[in-house]
């Protein structure tokens, strides 16, 4: 049937959680939460009022203020690598870098997505840290993946020299986003750059492929900075005199226009977006409207359990990011721990592949129950075909990981689970369509790879302040180093007591080590994941995330839902 | 137009869109539940199909239910009526990827309009006066308190998700607000999941005045005049007219132009009605707009001369709207009595049961157009699962005068016997010289003592 049969899921919140379970569980979001939002507002900061009102004194706007001009009044902004080097310092002085100096943020601009890169004039003035040049690429590789026109606000001192070793040489290097700036342009994507301020080197090359510069009255770009030029003290020259719009604008034509400030600078660049296509977004609604879940998205924040070994109930969490709460979900008799379904978010159609935490029935031996969480044969097989549908029909597909990884054992391998999950990573890295993930908590083992984690190259990965990514379980690594020190019920083999506390202390400090390094704030600081959200912020993530996937034409696949392979396979399944 | 419609409903409305339907040469599916087996209005239905137990939600509100048998009949289109499933934003959402028409709008645009706070601010943002108040859910009771004191005692403290009167509190004086206000959103997350709030001036009396429209699915949309239901108890209207006798012809005109356009600006399509509150000042208020047929719809037919249930037939299969405003044309005057099978002089305690007479009175008054919409015959047991209405009593003549003059005559024809009535209290109210001079308002009803004072009882 070529109907896309969604139903109703999810139940209200008092039947959904207990009042007291849904108390603590809101309670521990709650201060995960608040930690997570100060360490948003610490970067938002950049390097405190002090610069911030250094960049006013220069007659220039700090970076946020700009991004605020350039979006659409009351739409939200997005950004993403907020964290990258969070707790991180640099050079002999110990200096941060807030955001490494950089924002990347979805804003919507003249009603269309883009991708906003901002070099933060509050920190260092917009200098160049390690990470600093694999931030802006990923920000370009993600404009790449979805086709958004992307803005450059450029203001950047240029490298900072401390630290060019890690900036400089590498295949990550400062240079590889006029590399990506090349790409983008070659693919046909709107490259528009505002320069604010200081552009020096590397900084310099930046705007130039942009199809459209406009530079301020403040601004200047530059080779290299009068400092460097021989004599300059000699010749009264400055940067501004040798790089600045009198010279790009009229004689280099490196820039197109000059503009006296900021504000101009921002309201230009709002009119040469509202020059692109606009959105295709209602054409690909198919004549439905965008609605918002019946259960309140805000609600996820009491949904997840405070011990990460309780399970909950995956389809709650569902409910709460589909438009009207409903889902069509595919084989829902097979490998019942694994949801894939598809939905509406926002109007337009979505793929969700889940995993199920509650225990399911064993498909074999009828009176054995097998624990959630965890990739069996029929599960894998179910998602791996799922995802080759929504490749095939062009249905971006959202990952929900909570996944401990694949079954283990003589019947795992008997079954030849290698091979199943192989197939799956085989789809997933080759799959063009758009694909988000979201480390709902656990994202351990194969599992983290085979449900699309960062190393298969979904668009983004967003993480909560619940997760936890690693290899594995703290106290299954300390299992394993000591495996050979314990005895079959995981107990301390030793001689002497004492010997017996030595092995426990160095099973403690392991399983220590691993949870530290499962914090998911530690991850964004190393790019691990793309940015962490709360879980009652996720529906306002996803949303704009499936309409960026549907904003352009003309790149991907998008078919009809008449003609989806989903329903051939429907059909083979019975 | 459609081959085959479903009805999802009964009583008066089924019937009422199975007549349309059929004036259409459209097939109707009646469907109902086992305490409606054998009812009057089935027999003509195309076909019948039994969907459930006499519980509602087992059988008229069972979404569930209702889908499979569109399917399984092979319907087109779900026609919802009112009440039920009729704003229900699932099931309207469920239709669309079925692939079954929904008589009435999108889902988005029932959900925006069922969130009356929303809905005031749509309506404000469309030009249209809302009675002050917030225009963003409150955040705390001091937040209301500030807000209370902006805009002066009495407030009415009441839930966003709201309606029904659950969630919501009167409060005359800043002392009782932060009583008032938790009471309020206690209930207003036990009954509606959500504690949001809003605030708004209370306004004491006033008129209960309403403009349909109708939009089609191009943007373009009309009003057809107004209908005031200021004859009420408990909230519950009883009587009905248009025109309203409190307007003018130039307010008319100008309300209704901007509660027309204001419906289009958020894409609204089919039927709908816009509530508002005249004040004794004579001041219009937006209150909240039903996204779906009145019960009161007939007086509206019958001074447009506009079959309303056929345009939302239409209007749902995609026919653009083949008139424009100046071409609406008012005439006449016209009332409407429910007739519900309760006890009004027992504090309107429903009385349900075996009807053993029941006459058509569209006869009764020489010259002047009776109409009797109902769902009822002699024989029929009023089964006690539903609402208590069982029929419509509508009359249009030129003027007021001539109405109430034939609705008298019209009124004692129906011959109703067996269960108790409100023919009774109808015919007192023509008596009742406020309503005469149609100079009543909401209070009018329950201070005439007309009603009795036995009300409690209920």
């Amino acid at each position: 049937m070529a109907k896309v049969l969604l139903e109703p899921i999810g139940s209200a919140r008092e039947r959904a959680v207990d009042e007291a379970a849904w108390a603590a569980q809101r309670a521990h979001a709650e201060a995960l939460g608040a930690s997570l939002q100060a360490k948003r507002d610490e970067v938002r900061a950049g390097w405190g009022p002090e610069y911030a009102a250094r960049v006013r004194k220069k007659g220039k706007l700090p970076t946020w203020e700009r991004i605020d001009r350039l979006r659409d009044p009351g739409t939200p902004v997005l950004p993403f690598g907020t964290l990258v080097n969070y707790g991180r310092t640099f050079g002999e002085e110990r200096k941060t870098s807030p955001g490494a100096g950089v924002v990347t943020a979805f804003a919507t601009v003249a009603g269309r997505y883009t991708v906003v890169i901002a070099n933060d004039n509050t920190v260092a003035s917009g200098s160049w840290w390690p990470q600093t040049p694999e931030k802006i690429q990923r920000a370009q590789e993600i404009a790449l993946r979805l086709r958004l026109p992307v803005v450059y606000l450029v203001d950047c001192s240029g490298l900072f020299l401390p630290e060019q070793s890690h900036t400089f040489p590498g295949r990550t290097g400062a240079g590889a986003i006029f590399r990506m700036n090349a790409l983008l342009s070659a693919a046909g994507v709107p490259q528009i750059a505002g320069v604010h301020g200081d552009c020096i080197a590397g900084g310099g090359y930046m705007p130039i492929i942009s199809d459209v510069v406009y530079m301020t009255e403040q601004a200047y770009m530059v080779v290299a900075g009068a400092a460097l030029v021989k004599g300059a003290k000699a010749q009264h020259i400055t940067s501004l005199s040798i790089g600045g719009p009198d010279v790009h604008v009229h004689l280099s034509r490196c820039a197109d226009h000059r503009v006296p400030d900021d504000e101009t600078l921002l309201a230009c660049v709002r009119r040469e977006v509202a020059k692109l296509p606009g959105s295709a977004c209602a054409y690909y609604r198919y004549g439905a409207e965008a609605a918002e879940p019946r259960f309140a998205p805000s609600e996820l924040e009491g949904v997840f359990p405070v011990d990460h070994r309780t399970g909950y109930d995956m389809r709650e969490v569902l409910a709460r990011l589909t438009d009207h709460s409903m889902l069509g979900e595919f084989a829902p008799s097979v490998g019942r721990e694994m949801i894939c379904g598809v939905a509406r978010v926002g109007g337009l159609y979505a793929g969700f592949v889940a995993n199920n935490l509650a225990l399911t029935d064993h498909p074999v031996h009828r009176d054995v129950k097998r624990p959630g969480g965890i990739l069996y044969k029929e599960g894998i097989a179910k998602v791996a075909q799922f995802s080759r549908c929504c490749n095939d029909d062009g249905i971006p597909i959202v990952w929900l990981q909570d996944i401990s990884g694949f079954d283990i054992g003589p019947e795992a391998e008997k079954q030849g689970l290698l091979g199943f999950g192989s197939s799956l990573i085989y789809t997933n890295a080759t799959n063009d369509v758009p694909m988000f993930t979201v480390l709902l908590r656990k994202a351990s083992g194969a599992g983290y790879y085979a449900m699309e984690g960062l190393p298969y190259a979904p668009v983004l990965q967003l993480a909560t302040p619940l997760t936890r990514l690693a290899v594995m379980e703290g106290r299954t690594l300390a299992i394993g180093a000591f495996n050979s020190r314990l005895d079959d019920a995981f107990k301390p083999v030793a001689k002497t007591p004492e010997e017996a506390e030595e092995i426990r202390r160095g099973m403690q400090a392991v399983e220590d080590r691993v949870t530290r390094e499962m914090d998911p704030v530690l991850a964004a600081s190393r790019r691990d994941v793309d940015e962490i959200v709360r879980p009652g912020e996720l529906r306002a993530w996803i949303e704009p995330l499936i309409a960026m996937a549907y904003q352009a034409t003309g790149y991907r696949r998008v078919k009809n839902p008449r003609i989806w392979s989903l329903h051939d396979q429907e059909v083979i399944a019975g | 137009m459609f081959h085959r419609v479903l009805i999802a409903n009964r009583g008066e409305i089924a019937a009422r869109v199975i007549r349309a339907c059929r004036e259409l040469g459209v097939e109707t599916v009646a469907v109902y539940s086992e305490a409606d087996r054998g009812a009057p209005w089935l027999a003509d239905a195309t076909a019948t199909l039994c969907i459930g137990p006499a519980p509602a939600a087992r059988s008229y509100l069972d979404a569930d239910a209702i889908l499979q048998a569109a399917e399984q009949t092979e319907c087109r289109a779900i026609h919802p009526g009112y009440g039920f499933l009729s704003e229900n934003a699932l099931f309207a959402a469920r239709c669309e990827q079925h692939g079954i028409t929904f008589v009435g709008p999108g889902p988005a645009a029932i959900r925006a309009m069922g969130d009356k706070l929303r809905a005031k601010r749509t309506m404000a943002a469309a030009g249209l006066p809302t009675i002050p108040g917030s225009t963003e859910p409150l955040a705390s009771a001091a937040d209301a308190a500030r807000l209370a004191d902006e805009i002066g005692y009495p407030v009415l403290l009441k839930a966003s998700a709201g309606g029904g009167g659950r969630g919501m509190r009167r409060c005359d004086a800043p002392a009782g607000l932060p009583a008032a206000y938790a009471e309020a959103a206690r209930e207003a997350e036990s009954a509606f999941g959500s504690s949001e709030l809003y605030l708004e001036k209370y306004l004491v009396g006033g008129r209960h005045v309403e403009f349909q429209i109708l939009a089609d699915r191009y943007g373009h949309a009309v009003h057809l005049g107004e209908r005031e239901c200021s004859i009420q108890r408990h909230h519950q209207k009883l009587v009905e007219e248009s025109p309203s006798p409190a307007l003018t012809a130039e307010e008319r005109d100008a309300i209704g132009r901007r509660a027309a356009s204001a419906a289009a600006s958020f894409g609204y399509v089919n039927a709908g009605t816009l509530e508002f509150l005249r004040t004794e000042r004579g001041e219009l208020f937006f209150m909240e707009m039903n996204t779906r047929l009145q019960v009161e719809h007939p007086v509206t037919e019958m001074v447009t001369g506009l079959d309303l249930v056929q345009w939302q037939l239409a209007i749902a299969v995609g026919a653009p709207l083949g008139f424009r405003q100046d071409e609406v044309a008012l005439a006449g005057h016209a009332i409407e009595f429910r007739i519900n099978a309760e006890d009004p002089d027992a504090g309107f305690r429903p009385d349900p049961g075996r009807i053993t007479a029941v006459s058509d009175p569209s006869a009764a008054a020489p010259g002047v157009a009776v109409r009797w919409d109902a769902g009822v015959a002699p024989g029929w047991r009023v089964p006690p699962h539903y609402d208590s209405m069982i029929g419509k009593l509508i009359v249009h003549a030129g003027t007021r005068a001539e109405v109430l003059e034939a609705a008298r005559s019209a009124l004692r024809a129906l011959g109703i016997q067996g269960i108790k009535t409100t023919v009774p209290l109808h015919l007192r109210l023509l008596d009742d010289p406020a309503f005469a001079a149609g100079t009543y308002d909401v209070r009018t009803l329950e201070r005439s003592g007309l009603v009795g004072s036995v009300s409690t009882e209920a």
